[in-house]
């Protein structure tokens, strides 16, 4: 066939006819129903009105929310649309006729959709609903703005807003980051492993624990000094880690910058922090020094600039050498290697915070922000993907708060332990 | 043929009968998009074709392709029902016990799409594990229901 009659015989898919659309900016505050599990009572008066609307007669079969009602464990749920970051209706329409606009709305092109209901089985809990009687394909447009279900709940279990991410924590963690950086290697002389400001003088906990092995002898004021920052860890959770720590600093720092090839397999074990710390300490025990201390990134970057103001070069070699690590995954030393957090994970494992991501119900298995920007990747992208809460091992959130910061939905927050908070928050009875 | 007669009654009501083979359904139809091996065997018109020639379409694996839409209805000038033909010929074959292209649910054992359009989606969601393709829309909401309240 020659070249012209090729392009003759070509058939015109859907790509000539109807492109995809480009990557689109999010909306800054994405419209979003918030359901409360524990405020639903089932009556069904949301699905009253939206059938109203969708076939203008009161059918609930035709309404694009659906109540599920649980009565053997007094809990009802209702199933609505959650206008996702990257919806999977979207991608499995055979005819492009769901638009995802700029205001984040998921929308049916109605003079597109042929009815087809690929969209009910691509969804992860069918929330787009095919009408049994006239066969047409219902979906969530939110009424454009203004939803009814929402204005109608006589429980105000479906709560209408625009979602807001906080925002402001960075602009608090950064310059306390580096506030914190400037003075403990570049003002105090006496760096973080022994910070001395006049009468106070605070030792880092893992290097105590070395001293006391390789001398052998319990001082009883170092050890309380050294406690200081444990029970700062109890009470905060690691907040060392990802507001104080110099090094810290540097790795985020560098790991804005630098692309990520991830990390061999033999690395990526979250025990070998308290080999290292083991290890270290029966070495101090043996040799009669503080072996790690001497090698510490943390400790070379305080000691690095030295009263004389004069870099010392061996000891900043140390620095650059595990920032590379960075090119792995963000903060890969900080998550597998460092022994100084390992001492404090084990504060923070029995510690009063904790952190719980989709108090509400979040867009879990499409928004995954949280996940994202997660510096130590502890929040599970399985468990999200299923749409369940995941549970924060807090000896391994180093308690930057960027998910707190980040969620749209304002569904990661901070909790004392002992709250109960999932699967829904459960405020005061009140009718308003 | 065993079935003769059932799907006689089937193609008169769906109204199968007056087609007229214009090729508009095949113009609209979603699987021109879907699959790649579109063909006269699979779309619309080949099928009414099939029926109409009493060919064995009820083993036919190409009556399980159809994603069951209504484009070919709203453009049908002789008023056929692409769907109810398509709906009614799938029942008789799962009465007649052809059930191997069809998707049966993980949980409750419902059988309810076709493979091939369930394969489409998978492909079309791919790179990240879709558990949820494997249940029915009643059970993924029981499910959904079961793990958050």
């Amino acid at each position: 066939m020659q070249e012209g009659a090729k392009e003759y015989y070509s058939q015109l898919t859907l790509d000539d006819i109807r492109p995809l659309p480009e990557k689109q900016k999010l909306p800054r505050r994405p419209p979003v129903i918030v359901f409360n599990p524990s405020r639903c009572s089932g009556c069904g008066t949301c699905e009253m009105v939206c059938s109203n609307r969708n076939v203008n007669m009161v059918a609930p079969a035709s309404s694009s929310v659906k109540v599920l009602r649980a009565e053997d464990r007094g809990r009802n749920f209702a199933i609505l649309c959650l206008h996702c970051r990257e919806p999977l209706c979207m991608e499995a329409c055979p005819v492009r006729a769901i638009d995802k606009e700029e205001d984040g709305i998921v929308r049916i092109r109605n003079i597109f959709c042929v009815e087809c209901g690929i969209c009910t089985l691509a969804c992860p809990e069918s929330a787009p609903l095919i009408e049994p009687v006239s066969g047409k394909v219902h979906k969530c447009d939110l009424c454009d703005g203004d939803p009814l279900c929402a204005k109608y709940c006589p429980e105000d279990a479906l709560h209408f807003y625009h979602g807001k991410s906080l925002g402001w924590i960075k602009f608090l963690r950064w310059p306390v980051q580096a506030i914190s950086f400037l003075l403990l290697v570049m003002i105090l002389v006496g760096t973080f492993c022994y910070f001395t400001a006049g009468v106070v003088s605070l030792p880092c906990p893992t290097g105590t624990l070395q001293n006391i092995a390789s001398t052998k002898t319990l001082v009883l004021t170092g050890v309380g000094a050294a406690m200081v920052l444990i029970v700062l860890t109890f009470l905060f959770g690691r907040i060392f880690c990802g507001w104080i720590c110099p090094f810290g600093f540097f790795l985020d720092l560098v790991g804005t910058f630098t692309p990520k090839f991830g990390l061999p397999k033999f690395l990526k074990s979250r025990m070998i922090k308290y080999g290292i710390l083991a290890g270290a300490v029966g070495g101090a025990a043996g040799l009669g020094f503080q072996p790690f201390c001497t090698v510490c990134p943390i400790g070379s970057i305080c000691r690095s600039y030295g009263p004389g103001g004069v870099f010392k070069g061996a000891e900043l070699a140390i620095v650059p050498a595990v920032a590379t690590l960075e090119l792995g995954q963000r903060r890969s030393w900080c998550r597998y290697l460092c022994p100084v957090g390992a001492v404090l994970a084990l504060a923070a494992k029995i510690g009063l915070m904790k952190i719980v991501i989709g108090a509400q119900q979040c867009k879990k298995f499409s928004c995954m922000q949280c996940a994202d920007i997660c510096p130590m990747g502890i929040i599970d992208r399985e468990a999200l993907r299923e749409g369940i809460a995941p549970a924060i091992p807090m000896d391994e959130c180093i308690m930057c708060m960027r998910c707190v910061d980040k969620c749209p939905y304002s569904s990661a927050k901070i909790r004392f332990r002992w709250q109960k908070t999932i699967p829904g928050e459960v405020k005061a009875w009140t009718y308003s | 043929m065993k079935n003769g007669k059932d799907i006689h009654e089937i193609m008169k009501a769906c109204g199968a009968y007056a087609c007229v083979e214009c090729g508009r359904c095949v113009a609209v139809c979603p699987m021109a998009e879907m699959y790649p091996d579109f063909s006269i065997e699979m779309s619309p018109r080949g099928i009414i074709k099939k029926a109409l020639m009493s060919v064995n379409i009820l083993e036919d694996e190409y009556i399980w392709y159809c994603t069951e839409c209504n484009a070919g209805t709203d453009v049908c000038p002789a008023g056929v029902s692409d769907r109810d033909l398509i709906k009614g010929l799938r029942r008789l074959a799962i009465e007649n016990g052809v059930v191997k292209d069809i998707r049966t649910c993980r949980s409750c054992g419902e059988q309810y799409f076709p493979v091939h359009v369930m394969e489409y989606i998978s492909d079309k969601l791919a790179g990240e594990p879709r558990e949820f393709l494997e249940m029915c829309p009643a059970c993924r909401r029981k499910v959904y229901l079961m793990r958050n309240a």
